[in-house]
């Protein structure tokens, strides 16, 4: 699929003509700037014994610090030190948990907006939208307090455990918290149960722009209607699955913070510390800012090497790209 | 008519962006000159504030580490510091469990401290990295006779000297500083048990008929609980829990009772011997400790949910009054005890037990109280004014204001007898156990940060209505005069063993882990390992405990324990080579 790129006109006239849209943009530009580029100076502790002594000033306590180059990302990959070992489980456990995240997650919003994009009353396709998008409203603290209280036992009432037990698929109550093996569904559950309905919208959008002249002209071809599904909708709508893809992998190494951090204490610690809460008990409760800053500047190095390779490789399978 | 707008618009939205950029600051309304900041306290300058007085309002923001709730704004004894003394004290209430993250983004952030600074860290991260002011020239300038006083006994324990910062005390001392001497005359304890326990249900202790709780075993503790389970599967209509612990947030409420079961006292992680320091964690005493757990889980007494409850979903548990049995401190539970006593319901509280592992194991569960070290009030060094805070301390730690805490307003919440003895009426009484009462009458958030006089107040009444004598026994409910009476003992603490003395390195738990040391990881190697690997133990299918059991003892055996028990014996040898002198 060949994209025609129509020429820009990049001269200095039509850029001051659109000086009230850049003005605009100013204030968001430099939100972006202080509080995206700027910290990065602060990368520098990765390198450091960073240990701050209080009322010197932050750049007294950066030129302070004693220098120790990488040790900090060896410690972090050397297996055989129980950080080492610490910090790789970390890193297991949040791809697994981003991974089936976004594979869970983009199977069933898509499967629902095409779902939804059956519906021929108006009315009634709207009504389940709004309900469907509520749960992304909820903070992630009710979330957690919602999916503690399900997942109990039932003498505390959990009820996934009691419609388990009706429907006969298990004999005893399950335990989920208690068992390690659950986490990573768990997150990608409470992930999906808060999400599904606002990841539909973009699909959704995507689908208006489609011709209905085309479904007419697929019947008379002969298609049913999973047909049309197939080859009208989910075809229309592929550049946008592609992007939202190539996107959600610059984000695999971030697989949330709430759930583990109220739910994965306890014997699901193996299977529920993420890179996040590796940084939070080892760098910032053991007042380790180096060793936590060399956490997240791998995690944030790693991540653009990733979104880079997605987007060559669906530049090289001449699908959409990023860049 | 559009571009107008659209300018509008720009022009709004960067004016907010710069407001909401500006710095904001509502800090110390000192009328006197303000000072650069000084790293030593300077002498006072002409013109400074040098008294507290209701002319010359100070607002002051305190930090604490409290799981209080904020008081009310009718409370009238902030009233009254603002009235008589001028101080407005805006708080900042850390919950207990939080306190290390605000402590390390406060530090990394060269956040603007607050004015006055209540930390319970034991690694006393804050003054390491130099945030709190050294107050010996201070304590020991004779300006505050009544400071210097609470601290001239324990002066030694109360320096810091495990940091970067030059050696000195940092923090005033809160908890635990008996003005009695609670090593010989006076009452050493109190009414209450605030200690470490086996608590087990009083309808239980009934229901057997009262027996004998001394040479306890956690055999015998169990087949209490299993027999009255048996016959009360459910109270109030809730599935009765045999036996529970906390765990979420406080994994020694799990991993302690080793030590208790081998007659030692709370040391934290190790047991202390001949002045010898060992992690238990897989000794014998573990061992059978976890076994015992193993067989009571498979009798349905362990309820499995206790390593995933929240510590709130355990208190409400508690206060629920449907567990039989729980290990825990007194001092952790107060507020579900308070609940079930507010009902009325006073069968469903507890009484401690002390089982052992051998028989003929003297218990040591009840311990003398030790007074906090590393943890307590200090004042930024940043602070403009140190001499006025000190003087606020001085000034609350007179008896009349410490009676205005504990006992409150004489006529209204007390009455003085003809032997100048205080006492309450039932009104008062019952106004002193509701929460919500306490929010207006009671100032718990700050009397848990300030120093304070413990024991007995200077005209010979206890200094919390809790502890005096005759207020006790009169405030006593008839269930629990009838419970008392049947077992043939006058006070709760009747029920745990008279405390020996305390050996000059109790308690261990209060040794500084510097961080990045091989110390401290191995003490965060075993803090994962624990939640990790003892719930597995404990709900290991019949036949499967030794197989698992075996796998937690190799997983320790990779850890560098050597180094945590020497860092530990470091602090042992340290106190004990001071006790000498």
């Amino acid at each position: 699929m060949e994209k025609a790129k129509a020429p820009i006109k990049r001269s200095k006239k039509s850029f001051l003509r659109q000086w009230q849209l850049m003005l605009m943009s100013i204030p968001m530009l430099m939100y972006v700037i202080l509080f995206s580029y700027l910290p990065l100076v602060g990368w520098i502790m990765a390198f450091q014994n960073f240990r701050p002594r209080f009322g010197v000033g932050i750049i007294r306590n950066f030129l302070d610090a004693e220098f120790v180059g990488l040790a900090h990302f060896i410690t972090l990959l050397d297996a055989s030190s129980h950080t080492g070992a610490r910090f790789i489980r970390a890193l297991t456990n949040t791809l697994g948990q981003s991974l089936l995240t976004l594979v869970v997650g983009f199977i069933c919003a898509i499967v629902l907006s095409l779902m939804l994009h059956e519906v021929r009353h108006n009315g009634i396709k709207r009504f389940i939208q709004n309900i469907l998008y509520l749960p992304h409203f909820l903070s992630w603290m009710i979330v957690t307090v919602l999916v503690s209280m399900t997942l109990a036992l039932p003498v505390s009432g959990g009820i996934l455990n009691d419609v388990l037990m009706s429907l006969r698929i298990i004999q005893e109550p399950i335990q989920f918290l208690a068992e390690p093996d659950y986490f990573w569904g768990i997150v990608a559950g409470a992930n999906l149960w808060r999400n599904l309905g606002w990841n539909t919208i973009i699909y959704m959008a995507a689908m208006t722009a489609i011709d209905p002249n085309l479904y007419e002209a697929a019947s008379i071809d002969g298609a049913n209607r999973y047909h049309k599904m197939w080859h009208i909708t989910l075809a229309t709508i592929s550049p946008t699955i592609i992007l939202l893809i190539i996107m959600n992998i610059g984000w695999l190494l971030s697989s949330g913070f709430e759930i583990q951090f109220f739910l994965g204490t306890g014997p699901s610690i193996a299977r529920a510390e993420n890179i996040d809460i590796f940084v939070l008990r080892f760098g910032i409760e053991e007042h380790n800012f180096g060793l936590a800053t060399a956490a997240g500047v791998f995690r944030t190095g790693v991540s653009i090497l990733l979104l880079l390779a997605a987007n060559l490789l669906s530049k090289l399978m001449k699908q959409e790209t990023l860049f | 008519m559009k571009r107008k707008f659209l300018l509008i618009v720009v022009v709004v939205m960067a004016l907010v962006l710069l407001a909401a950029c500006a710095r904001n600051n509502e800090d110390v309304a000192d009328p006197g000159q303000p000072e650069p900041g000084q790293p030593e306290p300077a002498q006072p300058e002409p013109g400074q504030q040098l008294t507290l007085s209701p002319d010359q309002p100070v607002t002051w923001n305190m930090m604490v580490i409290s799981d209080n709730m904020p008081p009310a704004d009718d409370n009238w004894i902030m009233a009254e510091i603002r009235d008589r003394l001028g101080v407005n004290l805006v708080f900042d209430i850390v919950p207990g469990d939080l306190q290390d993250t605000r402590i390390a983004s406060m530090l990394a952030a060269g956040a603007e401290l607050p004015d006055i600074i209540h930390v319970t860290q034991l690694d006393a991260h804050m003054v390491q990295a130099g945030a709190l002011l050294r107050l010996d020239p201070l304590l020991d300038s004779g300006k505050f006779p009544r400071l210097y006083e609470h601290h001239k006994p324990y002066r030694g324990r109360l320096t810091f000297r495990a940091g970067p910062v030059e050696e000195g005390l940092y923090q005033m001392a809160v908890w635990n500083r008996f003005y009695t001497d609670s090593e010989g005359g006076g009452p050493i304890m109190g009414p209450m048990h605030g200690g470490t326990g086996f608590w087990i249900q009083k309808s239980v202790l009934e229901f057997h008929d009262f027996p004998d709780l001394d040479n306890m075993n956690l055999e015998r503790y169990f087949e209490m609980i299993e027999e009255y389970k048996a016959a009360n599967p459910t109270i109030d209509g809730m599935p009765t829990i045999g036996f529970t612990f906390p765990m979420l947030g406080r994994v020694w409420g799990m991993t302690n009772p080793p030590q208790f079961l081998a007659g030692h006292p709370n040391n934290g992680e190790v047991i202390v011997e001949d002045g010898i320091a060992r992690i238990y964690h897989t000794s014998d005493y573990a061992e059978y400790y976890w076994r015992t757990l193993n067989e009571a889980f498979h009798r349905g007494l362990v309820d499995p949910e206790s390593w995933t409850r929240t510590h709130d979903e355990y208190q409400a548990a508690l206060a629920s009054g449907r567990v039989l049995g729980f290990h825990d401190q007194g001092w952790a539970f107060g507020t579900p005890r308070s609940a079930l006593i507010e009902a009325g319901r006073y069968n469903r509280t507890w009484v401690p037990t002390m089982p052992v592992m051998r028989e003929g194991t003297t218990p040591w569960y009840a311990d003398r109280p030790v007074l906090n070290v590393n943890q307590g009030i200090g004042i930024p060094v940043d602070s403009e004014n140190p001499e006025l805070k000190l003087l606020f301390f001085e000034t609350l730690l007179d008896p009349e204001w410490q009676k205005l805490f504990m006992w409150g307003r004489e006529g209204i919440d007390y009455h003085v007898d003809e032997n100048n003895m205080f006492y309450r009426t039932p009104e008062q009484r019952r106004n002193a156990d509701e929460a919500a009462w306490r929010l207006s009458n009671r100032l718990e958030v700050l009397w848990g940060a300030i120093p304070k006089i413990q024991g007995s107040l200077p005209d010979g009444n206890a200094y919390n209505p809790a502890n005096q004598p005759s207020e006790f026994y009169a405030g006593l409910s008839d269930y629990f005069r009838f419970f008392l009476e049947s077992y043939g003992k006058s006070t709760w603490t009747d029920f745990v063993n008279k405390p020996p003395s305390n050996p000059p390195y109790y308690p261990a738990w209060q040794a500084p882990i510097p961080g990045g040391t091989p110390a401290a990881e191995a003490a965060a190697q075993i803090q994962d390992i624990l939640p990790r690997l003892v719930p597995n133990l404990i709900s290991a299918p019949p036949g499967e405990f030794d197989a698992r059991w075996a796998e937690f003892v190799a997983e320790f055996e990779l850890v560098d324990i050597e180094a945590l028990e020497a860092q530990i014996q470091l602090f042992i040898d340290d106190r004990l080579a001071r006790a000498e002198q």
